[in-house]
């Protein structure tokens, strides 16, 4: 698993062209060490962020985003969803379709 | 693992079991472009519910629901 800068996530997708590929997403506490036992000083509490997860075939690729950037960060995912998941079918809206045979 | 057939269904009940056990949940999407399909699927180890979709229309709704949720993720609360 390889650390990556929230930008190079999105390269992953485009390369999927003609197989699959999951993101997963999950709340990260920023913990790297096992809780202490009793009597020993707790961990101190850092703030949350958004572990992101992505995979296609063997290729794995991780990111952590901070509070800061997820909006943009998801921006940026949003953007990669509508390039990148253009498999599904387009429903045509009914409306547009009548204005059609109108004209 | 069950499949939930209405997105407001799976909403809501995302929702609810994210903010039961936020620290341990995990939402993932998987896209299958041969199929023309997009899976999402949310667990929290204990229970698992999913959704199937096939049409472009939802991926607005999947786009604003992922972006809340990554958002919560990466908030204080």
């Amino acid at each position: 698993m390889v650390l990556l800068n929230n930008e190079e996530l999105t390269l992953l997708t485009s390369r999927a062209r003609n197989g699959s590929f999951t993101v997963t997403f999950k709340r990260y506490d920023g913990r790297d060490k096992p809780t202490p036992r009793e009597g020993k000083p707790p961990l101190p509490i850092s703030e949350y962020r958004c572990l992101i997860r992505a995979q296609s075939k063997s290729k794995k690729l991780s990111t952590v985003v901070n509070q800061n950037e997820i909006l943009k960060f998801m921006e940026a995912y949003g953007k990669v969803m509508k390039t990148s998941m253009d498999g599904l079918k387009k429903v045509k809206k009914p409306k547009t379709k009548s204005k059609v045979a109108h004209g | 693992m069950v499949f939930l057939k209405d997105w407001e269904d799976f909403e809501m009940a995302a929702e609810s079991m994210y903010l039961k056990n936020s620290s341990n949940c995990r939402y993932s999407m998987k896209y299958i472009h041969s199929k023309g399909q997009l899976l999402l699927k949310l667990t929290d180890n204990v229970k698992c519910i999913q959704y199937k979709t096939e049409i472009m229309p939802d991926l607005k709704k999947i786009e604003k629901f992922t972006g809340n949720l990554a958002a919560h993720m990466a908030s204080n609360e």
